[in-house]
């Protein structure tokens, strides 16, 4: 007994560690497929010889990768972060793996608020990153009011069809505020379907402080909620407050959520996938889940997003549709599982 | 000793009265029994038959308020006048050739809708489990939308929806595999299902010229603007059908909601009733799609509002289709009024109604339980 429990932590540090290289490793190749591949007329041969530092590279290649797909990529790389984590911290305080921002209207809380705003005047640039953290923020309470409401939160299935619900209504007055209001309409047409198209490094800083914050308030809040899945009174006898903990986690989910959707839209299912593949990498320590989605929800947005350059070009398909197609059927997956994990 | 001797027995059937004298025995309270030529009888539900009036007499005058109401408002004499060809060549066009069309197309997609919706609801016994929320909806949408855009005018959108209905169906039930289709996991298994459609169906229209893209996207968010003549024809001849099937239905449907032992030992062909059931819901909201879009939420509100409105004693079919239609009309007025003279399309506004009372549902007391 004693000497598993001596080596087996251990033995997945190690894994940990090797699984998490790799995926640095795989995420580092995509970025650089992100960089060269694309929809316009400056092809990968062309684009690597720019990125090489060739003499010969047109102004149009270096207009190409340095305005266009470069911040593209680093949007990417921040997004997909940022959903990742989310996701895993929704599930944790959620207990709950089927939990994902998008599914259950965060997301689209986020994008109600900014359709509010922009409709009462706001324009786009100023206000969208707190507007989208505070509509993330009310999409979470309700979350977990639905969980609380008896029977709810001990029906994992239940809480998710819940949120599906309140995700297509939110979905239906966003459309309905936008029809009223054909500026706002304009506005954010390109931001409301989710997408990474077209976005400048200024979209990124104005998010980054966000992100460092949400960042360090994981660090502090990844021990207690490890304790936390063990169960409350564990929790509690381990010198936590479940209560305070669960309240950050929320608000944590809440700041990366809205930042997430402020830059790119809303995007569904990223949340649910890169849990899901963590916990198949490492087990269910929430820990490492955490750690690991750090490189795994860049993976899925950015090769989501060649994904999208590659499929119609020259034009471009919604990020949305791609994650969704991606999504949907781990969430089949999921869902048929004779047991569901518990979390 | 046969049922129908024992006067007292809870199984007796008034078909099954000797033919040739009065019942000996009155007919269970809440009902009238109408005696038919040739000695047969029904059995009429009193509640019922009173709310199926009550919705008929609501949805005569919704109608007649939908043809009156608009950018040309025109009083119910005018409307009616016009309805008959009388009056200003320009009220009669608007009032015969639009509103009247799109009355039409209400009617018959929203009773459509929430007739498949009863139908799906009894056979899952599941009341969440509508075509809309499976994923057959969308189903429909896609291949509806591919056939618009993709393969041009060579297969009808109708014919497309059918089969992407009967497609999406599949994969939902086969999905829902053993574990049934009372739980939740299968209604959520159907949204999965319904996700992956809906990107299909982005990604169709992100393949084709903008114009063509205007063409399906009705199609994608639920409107009555877009009716297709032909494809409401077909649709109301399937409605027709499709109620007339109904009717047969009812009465094995009723008994199909205890467990499948029950319907056997009461001499229902189970397995029979329940394939004419689910065929008869996919067929009738892939038609539905095909003229109105995927205004799928109809399909839960009718149903809800009927079986409140009639006795629990049956399955209100044809209750769910006045107040599916009802529900439809009224929707549309609403879109096309609200925001005048920008119009709301009829799936927006069915979502914003239909949302809450989901969420109601879902957290109902009743619903705990399972």
């Amino acid at each position: 007994m004693s000497v598993v429990e001596h080596t087996a932590p251990t033995r997945r540090r190690a894994g940990l560690l090797t699984t998490g290289l790799a995926l640095v490793a795989g995420l580092a190749v995509l970025c650089l497929g992100s960089l060269l591949i694309g929809a316009g007329e400056v092809g990968p041969l062309a684009s690597l010889a720019t990125l090489l530092g060739s003499q010969g590279a047109s102004d149009e290649a270096r207009f190409v990768i340095g305005a266009l797909r470069g911040p593209r990529t680093l949007v990417g790389l921040a997004v997909g972060a940022a959903l990742g984590i989310a996701g895993a911290l929704l599930q944790a305080v959620a207990r709950n793996p089927l939990a994902e921002p998008g599914l259950l209207g965060v997301s689209a809380g986020s994008a109600f608020a900014v359709a509010i705003a922009l409709v009462l005047g706001a324009s786009a640039a100023t206000l969208r990153v707190p507007v989208a953290q505070l509509g993330a923020l009310g999409g979470c309470l309700c979350v977990l009011a639905a969980s609380r409401l008896g029977g709810v939160g001990n029906d994992p299935v239940r809480l998710v069809l819940a949120g599906a619900v309140l995700s297509g209504l939110l979905g239906a007055l966003t459309s309905l505020l936008l029809l009223a209001d054909q500026r706002a309409a304009d506005e954010i047409r390109f931001w409301i379907v989710g997408s990474l198209a077209g976005r400048r490094l200024a979209d990124l800083q104005a998010i980054l402080p966000s992100l460092a914050i949400a960042g360090l308030l994981t660090l502090a809040i990844g021990r207690p909620l490890a304790a936390l899945a063990l169960g409350e009174r564990v929790a509690v006898g381990l010198g936590h407050h479940p209560r305070v903990v669960r309240l950050l986690a929320i608000g944590v989910v809440a700041l990366l959520v809205g930042a997430a959707t402020a830059v790119a839209g809303p995007i569904a299912f990223v949340g649910l996938v890169v849990p899901f593949a963590a916990r198949a990498l490492t087990g269910p320590d929430i820990r490492r889940t955490l750690w690991l989605a750090v490189p795994l929800g860049p993976i899925v947005v950015i090769a989501a997003d060649i994904v999208s350059r590659l499929v119609v070009a020259p034009s471009e398909l919604p990020l949305g549709v791609i994650t969704a197609l991606i999504g949907a059927p781990v969430l089949i997956a999921v869902v048929r599982a004779r047991r569901l994990p518990t979390l | 000793m046969s049922p129908s001797h024992d006067p007292g027995s809870p199984y007796r059937r008034a078909t099954l009265a000797p033919r040739d004298e009065a019942p000996r025995v009155a007919p269970p309270t809440g009902t009238w029994r109408l005696a038919l030529p040739g000695g047969r009888a029904v059995l009429v539900d009193r509640r019922a038959s009173a709310a199926n009036l009550g919705l008929a007499a609501v949805l005569l005058i919704v109608a007649w308020l939908s043809l009156c109401l608009g950018g040309v408002p025109l009083s119910p004499l005018e409307a009616g006048r016009a309805l008959f060809g009388h009056g200003e060549p320009m009220t009669v066009f608007v009032v015969q050739e639009l509103r009247l069309m799109r009355l039409a197309a209400g009617l018959a997609t929203g009773g459509a809708f929430a007739l498949a919706g009863c139908l799906m609801q009894t056979l899952a016994r599941n009341r969440l489990a509508t075509p809309g929320i499976i994923g057959i909806d969308n189903g429909a949408t896609a291949f509806a939308v591919a056939s618009v855009v993709g393969l041009g005018v060579s297969i009808a959108p109708p014919a497309m929806a059918l089969a992407g209905a009967a497609t999406a169906t599949a994969i939902t039930f086969g999905l829902a595999g053993g574990a049934g289709t009372r739980g939740y996991r299968f209604i959520v298994a159907g949204i999965g299902v319904g996700a992956v459609f809906g990107a299909l169906t982005q990604l169709l229209l992100a393949r084709v010229a903008i114009d063509t893209a205007n063409a399906a996207y009705p199609w994608t968010i639920g409107s009555l603007n877009a009716r297709d003549g032909e494809a409401l024809g077909v649709l109301v001849v399937g409605l027709a059908l499709g109620l007339v099937a109904a009717q047969w239905l009812t009465r094995p449907l009723a008994v199909l909601r205890f467990s499948d032992s029950v319907a056997q030992g009461l001499g229902i062909r189970v397995r029979a009733c329940r394939y004419l059931a689910l065929g008869l819901a996919v067929a009738l909201t892939a038609l539905a799609v095909a003229v109105a879009g995927p205004v799928g939420l109809v399909a839960l509100i009718g149903p809800e509002i009927a079986r409140h409105l009639s006795s629990p004693r049956g399955v209100p079919l044809v209750g769910s289709a006045l107040a599916g239609a009802l529900v439809m009309v009224a929707a549309d007025l609403a879109g096309r009024l609200a925001l005048a003279p920008i119009e709301v399309p009829v799936g927006i506004v069915t979502a914003i109604v239909g949302g809450p009372m989901l969420l109601w549902i879902l957290l109902s007391p009743a619903m705990r339980r399972h």
